[in-house]
C-alpha cells in the first residue's frame, strides 16, 4: 500500500482503488463509449436517409456500424455507466468506508476499459464483428461469414466481450460482499436506500445471467480460435446459441434498467417531498421482476423451432412479468399525486423515463405473444420497443447524472440549460424511435425498405441528430458548471435523504469522519475512538466531515499499480489470441494432408480459406501478455494490502463468514452457473442428435476413472494441508501441497496421454460436434486445474519463503474450496463423457 | 472443522462411489443402461454433496451460502432442463 496522489496526477488515477475514483473512472469511459456508439448511429441512421442507403457507408461497413453500436451501448455504455454510480454511491449509501475488495475493483475498471479498447482495435484488424449484436449462430463463426475473409477483427470484438465479462464477473462478486457484509449498523436490507436495493438485485442477476454469456462466449472463441464445432453444425448449433444467449439476454434487459429505477425512485422521492409510496411492495416487486427475468427467455425464440408448449408457457411468463412492473410504474404515479413536484432537470429526466418506459413496457406486450410475435420480429417494431426500454434507462441515468453531478463535482449546474437539455433530448428521442414504429414492416439490420416507409425513416434520421445534439448540450452544461458553476452545498435538494447527502460535496477520500450509524433510526455517526467515552458523539449533517477536505491530498489510501498491470497483460494477451487462428488453419491444413480419418479430412474442407495471413505479431503479443500478466498478478499477490472488515456492520444474511471466504463463495456460485451452461450446452446437443446417437469420443474409460482417483486423493491432500496449516505444521503443510501439485500433475499427464492417443489417431477437436465438446468441455476442466496449479505454486513459494499461513490459515481454506469444486465438476464430466 | 480420521473415511466414501459408478457401465450384464444411468446420477450427487459438505465444510457455513449454491444449481437445471425440453 502506497501513498494516493493528488486528483490533479495521471498517476491517481492508474494507481487508484479509491471507490469515488474508480466511479468516476467509469462513469467517463462509459460515456466515451456513448459517444462511440452514438456517431455509428447517426453514420447508419444517415445511410438510410433513402432505401437502398446514400452511399455513406459501404453494406459491410453499414453491418459493422449496426452491429457494434448495439454492442458498445449495451455492453461498453449502459451497464458500465451505471456500475460507475453504484461504485460512486453504493458505499456512501450503505455507511461502508469502500467496497469490501477495492483492489479488485480497480481491476474490474481496468479490465473493462481494456475489453472497451479492444472492441474499439477490431475495426483495424480486417473487420469489427459484423453478425448483429446478438451474435446468432451460424452467422457468429467464420465459415458462414464468407465475406470475412479476415477474421481477426471479429475474433478482437468476441475476445473484448470476454474480457469484460470476466470485469463484470470481478464486480458482482465485489458488490455483492460489500452489500451484503458492509452495511452501518442498523442498516437493514428492507431499510437500504432503493438505489442501493435496485443495484443489489441487479448484483444478483448478473451473477448468474453474465455467466451464461460468459459461457457462450467462450464456445464460441473456442470456435473462432481452435475451429471447434459448436456453433457451425446443422445439429442444434443456432438453437444452443439463442438458449445461451437469451438466458443472459432477458435479464440483461433488468440488469440495464434497475439502477436506472432505482435512480427513478430515488429522484421521485427527493422531488416530490414524500417517500416513495408502497415501498415495500415496489422493493418485493423488483424481487419477483429479479427471479422471473430468468424464466421468460424463449419470448426471444419464438420463431425458431422450439415446440409450442414451451411457447405457450414462455408467453404466460412473459405476460406475467409486466404485472411487477404496473406496480412500480403506478407507485411512481401516486408518489407524484401524494407529493409537491419540484421540475428540476433531474426529475424531469426521470418522468421522461418513466413515460417512455409505459411506451415501451405497453409494445413490448405484443412482442411477448406467440401470434403476434410472429408477425412482428425481426421488424422495426422490435426496434423501437427495445429502444423504448433501454433508452428509457439512458434517460433515467442522464437525469442519474444531473442529480449526482453536484455531489461528485462540488458544482452545481445551470437548471435552464439543463431543462433546455431535457426539452431536446426528449423532443429528439421520441422524433428519432416513435416513427419506427409507424414504418415497422422495415426488416431490421437491413437498408432496405419500401418506398412507403422513407417518409418515416427520415423523420427517424432528423431524430437521431437532435437526439446527439441534446448530449453536445447535456456535456456543454457538465462543461460549464465544472468551469464556472457556483459551490454546491452538501446537500443541494431539500427532500434527499440518503447517506451520501450527509456528508461534503465532494465526498472526503475515506467518506466518513466518524462510524456511519442507524441504530437509534437515523444517520449518525459515532466516534469509537477512545475519547469518545460517553458512547458516541452525533455529528447530523456530516459537517464535521469538512475537515478532512483538507488532508485529502496527502491521505495515504489503497493505492497500487497491479490492477493496471494485470489488466494491461491480459489486453496484450487478448490481443495475441485474437490473430492466432490462421496458425491454428495452418496446422489443421497440415494434418489435412496426412490423416487417414475420414470425418477429420470432411470438417476441414469447411475450413479452407476461412482466415486471414498469418502474422507473427500475434503469438509474440499473446507471449508478451502471458509474461505481463505473470509478473503483475505474482505482484499483486505478495503486495501488502490490508483492508480490515469493519467491526460493526449489518451482515445478515451472510454473517458468520468473512469478507473473502464469502466472495470465494460467490465467485464459485458464477462458475457453477459458466460450467452448468457448457454441461448443459452439451446434454442439450446430445439430445438434439438423439442420446444413443452420440459418439462416445474417449478410447476407454479407465483413463476417467483413474483421474477421479487422483483428482479425490487430490481434495484429500488439500484438506490435510488445511488441518496442518491450523496446526502450524509447516512440514505437514508443505508436504500437503506438494502432494496436491504432484496429483494434479498427474492428472493432466494422464489427459495428455489420452489427448495424445485420440491425435495418433487422426482425430482432431474439430473432427466433429461430438470431439468438439469431449475436448472443449474437459479442456475447460484442465485450464481450471492449470490456474489451481498456478495458485498452489504460489502458495507454496509463499510457505517456504515467509512461512505464509501459519498464523493465518484462510488463503489454505479459499484454495481448497477452488479446488473442491474443480474435483465437483469432475465428478459429473467422468460418467458424462467416458460412460455414458 | 472434522478430525482427519473422518476426512478419511469421507475420501474412502468417495472412492468407493467413484468406482461404483464404473461398475454399473462395465458389467452391463446386471444393470441395463437406464439403471447404470440413474445409479451413476445418484452416486455423483451424493459425491458433490459430500464433497461440498465436508471437504468445503458447508455443512459449517451459515445455511444461506448453502442456499445460494443452490440458486446455482437450480439455474443450471433450469437452463438444461427447459431447453432440452423445448426440442422434444
Amino acid at each position: 500500500m502506497s501513498e494516493l496522489p493528488p486528483r490533479t496526477s495521471v498517476k491517481r488515477w492508474l494507481v487508484t482503488t479509491n471507490h469515488k475514483d474508480v466511479g468516476i473512472l467509469y462513469i467517463t469511459t462509459a460515456l466515451f463509449f456513448l459517444l462511440f456508439g452514438g456517431v455509428l448511429a447517426l453514420a447508419f441512421r444517415a445511410h438510410l436517409w433513402e432505401t437502398g442507403g446514400t452511399g455513406l457507408l459501404a453494406d459491410r461497413e453499414f453491418n459493422q456500424a449496426v452491429s457494434m453500436h448495439g454492442l458498445l451501448m449495451v455492453f461498453w455504455f449502459l451497464s458500465p455507466i451505471a456500475t460507475g454510480f453504484a461504485n460512486y454511491f453504493v458505499p456512501l449509501q450503505i455507511g461502508a468506508d469502500d467496497l469490501a475488495f477495492p483492489r479488485l475493483n480497480a481491476l474490474s475498471y481496468w479490465f473493462y476499459l481494456f475489453s472497451g479498447i479492444m472492441v474499439a482495435l477490431s475495426f483495424f484488424q480486417g473487420s469489427a464483428y459484423a453478425g448483429g449484436w446478438t451474435m446468432y449462430a451460424p452467422l457468429n463463426v467464420p465459415t458462414y461469414t464468407p465475406a470475412m475473409q479476415a477474421t481477426t477483427g471479429g475474433t478482437a470484438t468476441i475476445l473484448g466481450l470476454a474480457l469484460f465479462l470476466i470485469s463484470v464477473t470481478v464486480g458482482t462478486v465485489n458488490f455483492l460482499v460489500t452489500i451484503h457484509r458492509q452495511r452501518a449498523e442498523g442498516l437493514g436490507l428492507w431499510n437500504m436506500p432503493i438505489f442501493t436495493w435496485s443495484w443489489l438485485l441487479t448484483a444478483w442477476m448478473m451473477l448468474f445471467a453474465f455467466a451464461a454469456l460468459f459461457a457462450a462466449a467462450l464456445l464460441l472463441l473456442s470456435d473462432r480460435l481452435f475451429l471447434t464445432q459448436y456453433f457451425s453444425t446443422d445439429q442444434g448449433s443456432g438453437l444452443l446459441w439463442g438458449h445461451l444467449f437469451w438466458f443472459f439476454g432477458h435479464p440483461e434487459v433488468y440488469i440495464v434498467f434497475f439502477p436506472a429505477l432505482g435512480i427513478m425512485f430515488e429522484t421521485f422521492q427527493t422531488f416530490c417531498g414524500r417517500r416513495l409510496v408502497g415501498r415495500k411492495w415496489v422493493i418485493i416487486a423488483m424481487v419477483l421482476v429479479a427471479v422471473q427475468s430468468f424464466l421468460v427467455w424463449m419470448h426471444h425464440m419464438f420463431l425458431t423451432t422450439i415446440n409450442l408448449e414451451i411457447k405457450t408457457l414462455f408467453m404466460a411468463t412473459t405476460i406475467g412479468i409486466s404485472l411487477p412492473f404496473d406496480l412500480m410504474v403506478f407507485a411512481l404515479i401516486y408518489t407524484m399525486v401524494k407529493g409537491r413536484v419540484r421540475f428540476t432537470t433531474p426529475f424531469l429526466f426521470s418522468l421522461g423515463a418513466l413515460v417512455l418506459f409505459i411506451l415501451g413496457g405497453i409494445t413490448g406486450v405484443f412482442l411477448g405473444a406467440v401470434v403476434l410475435d410472429y408477425e412482428f420480429r425481426g421488424t422495426y417494431w422490435v426496434v423501437a420497443h427495445f429502444h423504448y426500454v433501454m433508452v428509457s434507462g439512458v434517460t433515467a441515468l442522464v437525469g442519474g447524472l444531473y442529480y449526482w453531478w453536484p455531489k461528485m463535482t462540488g458544482k452545481m449546474y445551470s437548471e435552464t440549460l439543463g431543462k433546455l437539455n431535457f426539452a431536446v433530448y426528449f423532443i429528439g428521442f421520441n422524433l428519432l424511435y416513435f416513427p419506427q414504429f409507424l414504418a415497422w414492416e422495415t426488416p431490421r439490420r437491413v437498408f432496405n425498405y419500401a418506398e412507403g416507409a422513407q417518409f418515416y425513416h427520415q423523420l427517424s434520421t432528423v431524430g437521431a441528430f437532435v437526439f446527439g445534439a441534446s448530449f453536445l448540450i447535456m456535456f456543454y452544461t457538465f462543461a460549464k458548471s465544472w468551469v464556472s458553476g457556483p459551490d454546491a452545498p452538501d446537500n443541494p435538494w431539500e427532500y434527499s435523504r440518503t447517506a451520501e447527502w450527509a456528508v461534503p460535496s465532494p465526498p472526503p477520500l475515506e467518506n466518513w469522519t466518524g462510524r456511519p450509524s442507524y441504530a437509534s433510526g437515523r444517520l449518525e455517526f459515532v466516534d469509537d475512538s477512545a475519547a469518545a467515552t460517553d458512547g458516541g458523539v452525533a455529528q447530523g449533517e456530516g459537517k464535521a466531515a469538512e475537515a478532512t477536505v483538507a488532508h485529502e491530498e496527502e491521505h495515504a489510501d489503497h493505492a497500487s499499480i497491479w490492477p493496471l498491470g494485470i489488466g494491461f497483460g491480459t489486453f496484450v494477451f487478448f490481443l495475441g489470441l485474437a490473430g492466432i487462428t490462421p496458425y491454428v488453419v495452418q496446422f489443421a491444413e497440415g494434418v489435412a494432408e496426412t490423416v487417414e480419418y475420414e470425418p477429420t479430412r470432411e470438417a476441414l474442407s469447411g475450413l479452407v480459406g476461412v482466415a486471414a495471413e498469418p502474422n507473427i505479431i500475434y503469438p509474440a503479443l499473446t507471449l508478451l501478455g502471458i509474461a505481463i500478466m505473470g509478473v503483475s498478478l505474482f505482484k499483486f499477490g505478495v503486495e501488502e494490502f490490508n483492508v480490515p472488515e469493519p467491526a460493526i456492520a449489518e451482515r445478515w444474511p451472510f454473517e458468520g463468514v468473512d469478507n473473502t471466504k464469502f466472495g470465494v463463495w460467490v465467485f464459485l456460485a458464477s462458475d457453477v452457473m459458466v460450467f452448468g451452461a457448457i454441461i448443459g450446452g452439451y446434454i442439450f446437443l446430445r439430445l438434439h442428435m438423439g442420446w444413443g446417437q452420440w459418439e462416445k469420443v474417449p478410447f476407454a474409460s479407465w483413463p476417467g476413472l483413474l483421474n477421479t482417483y487422483v483428482l479425490l486423493t487430490s481434495s484429500f491432500t488439500v484438506i490435510l494441508a488445511l488441518v496442518f496449516a491450523e496446526r502450524k505444521n509447516k512440514k505437514g503443510l508443505l508436504g500437503s501441497m506438494l502432494a496436491t501439485l504432484l496429483l494434479a500433475f498427474t492428472f493432466m499427464g494422464v489427459k495428455a496421454y489420452e489427448y495424445g492417443y485420440k491425435f495418433s489417431h487422426g482425430e482432431y477437436w474439430w473432427t466433429s460436434i461430438e470431439y468438439s465438446v469431449y475436448f472443449v468441455t474437459t479442456g475447460l476442466h484442465a485450464l481450471h486445474v492449470i490456474l489451481g496449479v498456478l495458485i498452489a505454486l504460489f502458495m507454496v513459494y509463499r510457505i517456504v519463503s515467509v512461512d505464509a499461513y501459519l498464523e493465518d490459515h484462510r488463503p489454505v481454506e479459499y484454495f481448497g474450496l477452488y479446488w473442491h469444486f474443480v474435483d465437483i465438476v469432475w465428478v459429473f464430466l467422468f460418467p458424462l463423457f467416458y460412460l455414458m | 472443522m472434522a478430525e482427519i480420521r473422518t476426512y478419511a473415511l469421507i475420501y474412502v466414501a468417495l472412492l468407493l462411489l467413484g468406482t461404483g459408478k464404473f461398475v454399473f457401465f462395465e458389467f452391463d450384464q446386471y444393470f441395463t443402461y437406464t439403471m447404470a444411468m440413474g445409479g451413476t446420477i445418484l452416486l455423483a450427487v451424493t459425491k458433490s454433496l459430500l464433497i461440498a459438505g465436508f471437504y468445503q465444510h458447508l455443512v459449517e457455513e451459515p445455511r444461506s451460502i448453502t442456499y445460494m449454491m443452490g440458486v446455482a444449481v437450480f439455474m443450471v437445471f433450469l437452463l438444461a432442463v427447459a431447453a432440452g425440453y423445448s426440442i422434444q
